[in-house]
């Protein structure tokens, strides 16, 4: 806890990378040779129902709710069986009530509220002008049209700190998971609700759709190489099993034991990008930002679930 | 239906511990990249996501089909701990081979690759780089992405090769 000058209010310190999300070119634009790994149809205004498609595995039928868990529950464990359920045993106090996700949460909880008391503007941000925050987060993320770019809980999170507060909490840093994870948390059990219907948001989710499947890194992997059926999803990799990409956007940020720390969904990017040789890019990165839409929309109607552990 | 098992219980002691000691108050910390760390884990050389890096716009290499150049000359011994090296090969990421331990299960059993009457020179082509035969596989371009040098390789079929 030395040294921490960071209740200070630092004025000036704004002028941080603050990456737009505008829409950029997309990967392998013009004469670039650039491989994709073939595409598995998704429909986006199926939501989670996708996860019950062959191609990602059919395993929506196991851990859809919390029935499904409970009738599978002897998966766990089994390496055989175990991935099928999709890590979802691990949300809420389905475990353990005790779990590091909830102090991950508590601590979050404390500092939102030690900032929305010292400056109530912060919380009206976050609210987009209301003070009530329940139920928000599920909407995420989605287009501003004042800011003209799309909006994560994280991108929120970093910017009302900005704004309200003159704080840099950088996507990826310990406050900003831990305020996401509390405003997240002021929406569990609510259906995720990214609004489909927005062009802005089907731009991006289409992007995100091309990253997915882009090839890349010295191992020449996509997402999809590891997380569809016709790759590695549910085969035994390096002692673990790749799972569904459906329902994955609702859990984080979660606790990572492995890591003794909250992850963003963004730096679980990371971890998968650097695993297979390939650049991670920062938290917030206009890429990332569209594969989280991406992923999001994979996990609409599936219930926000934090906190969480893995 | 909780707890069905608890994993983190004797954890948390523990934890909370580093949670009093001051995770609660560190805003601003840029995010350390979890996995790597040391040198050679910035792989901006090789394509990536980026849509203004430079490595967004870097090509993925074509596929090969490698000539093996000379006899193979190739250490069997030394190809089995590559074959089995989470680091190297990693063959035993996707595949069965002799030595073994937690083999992956997508690729098919080579532990009698010996036995199956290929040539070095089709063995070394594949592992340099399977997409000349199936563009679509998930097997890494060993070859063509320089993740195994030419001697590497020519150890690696050679360990193939012997497995019988
Ligand atoms: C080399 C294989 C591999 C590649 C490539 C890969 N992943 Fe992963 N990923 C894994 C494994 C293994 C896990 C841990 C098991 C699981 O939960 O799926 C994982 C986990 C995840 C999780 C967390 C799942 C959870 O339940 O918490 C997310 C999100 C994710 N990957 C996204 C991605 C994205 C996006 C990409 C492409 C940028 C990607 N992965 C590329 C292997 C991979
Ligand atoms: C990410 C998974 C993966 C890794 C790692 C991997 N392979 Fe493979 N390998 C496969 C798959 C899948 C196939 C099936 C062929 C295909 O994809 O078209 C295959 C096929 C092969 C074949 C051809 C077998 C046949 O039926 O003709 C050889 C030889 C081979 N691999 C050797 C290796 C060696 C040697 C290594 C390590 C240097 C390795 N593989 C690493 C996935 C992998």
């Amino acid at each position: 806890m030395a040294g921490n000058h960071s209740f200070s209010l630092h004025a000036l310190a704004l002028i941080s990378l603050f990456v737009m999300a505008a829409p950029g070119p997309a990967a392998g634009a013009g004469a670039v040779y650039r491989e994709a790994y073939p595409r598995a149809a998704i429909d986006p205004s199926r939501g989670i129902g996708g996860a019950g498609d062959a191609d990602f595995g059919a395993t929506l039928q196991y851990w859809q709710d919390e029935k499904s868990l409970e009738q599978h529950k002897q998966w766990i464990g089994d390496p055989e069986h175990e991935w099928k359920l999709n890590w979802k045993f691990l949300d809420f106090d389905r475990t353990d009530d005790m779990h590091p996700g909830y102090l991950a949460l508590e601590a979050g909880e404390k500092l939102f509220k030690l900032w929305a008391k010292r400056e109530p503007a912060f919380r009206t941000c976050l609210g987009e002008g209301k003070t009530d925050l329940k139920g928000l987060a599920a909407t995420y993320p989605k287009y501003d049209p004042k800011l003209k770019r799309i909006m994560t809980v994280e991108g929120r999170v970093e910017h009302c700190a900005q704004t309200a507060l003159w704080e840099t909490f950088k996507q990826g840093s310990p406050a900003n998971n831990q305020i996401s994870l509390y405003f997240k948390s002021l929406s569990a059990r609510e259906p995720i609700r990214v609004d489909t219907g927005s062009a802005e948001i089907m731009q991006s989710y289409r992007r995100g759709e091309k990253l997915f499947h882009a090839k890349v890194g010295q191992f020449n992997f996509s997402c999809a190489s590891c997380h569809t059926s016709s790759g590695l999803l549910g085969q035994r990799f390096r002692g673990q099993v790749p799972t569904t990409p459906f329902g994955d956007a609702a859990h984080f940020p979660t606790y990572r034991l492995a890591l003794g720390d909250i992850e963003s969904l963004q730096q679980r990017f990371m971890r998968c990008n650097l695993q297979a040789r390939t650049k991670a890019l920062p938290p917030g990165d206009p890429a990332y930002t569209d594969l989280e839409v991406f992923y999001t929309v994979l996990s609409n109607d599936y219930p926000v679930s934090v906190p969480s552990a893995r | 239906m909780r707890p069905i098992f608890s994993k983190w219980r004797n954890l948390v002691p523990l934890l909370l511990a580093a949670a009093l000691a001051g995770c609660v108050a560190q805003p601003g910390k840029p995010a350390q990249p979890a996995a790597g760390g040391g040198k050679g884990t910035d792989f901006s050389e090789w394509p990536c996501l980026s849509y203004t890096l430079a490595c967004g716009r870097t090509p993925n290499r074509k596929p090969v089909k490698q000539a093996l150049a000379g006899p193979l000359g190739g250490d069997p011994a030394r190809g089995k701990v590559f074959a089995n090296e989470r680091s190297k090969g990693n063959c035993v990421a996707c595949h069965l081979i002799q030595g073994a331990e937690q083999p992956g299960s997508k690729g098919p059993d080579l532990s009698a690759y010996g036995t199956w009457d290929r040539s070095d020179a089709e063995t070394y082509a594949l592992v340099y780089d399977m997409r000349w035969r199936n563009p679509d596989t998930v097997m890494p371009t060993f070859g063509v992405n320089q993740i195994l040098n030419d001697q590497e390789l020519r150890d690696v079929v050679a360990f193939l090769q012997s497995s019988k």
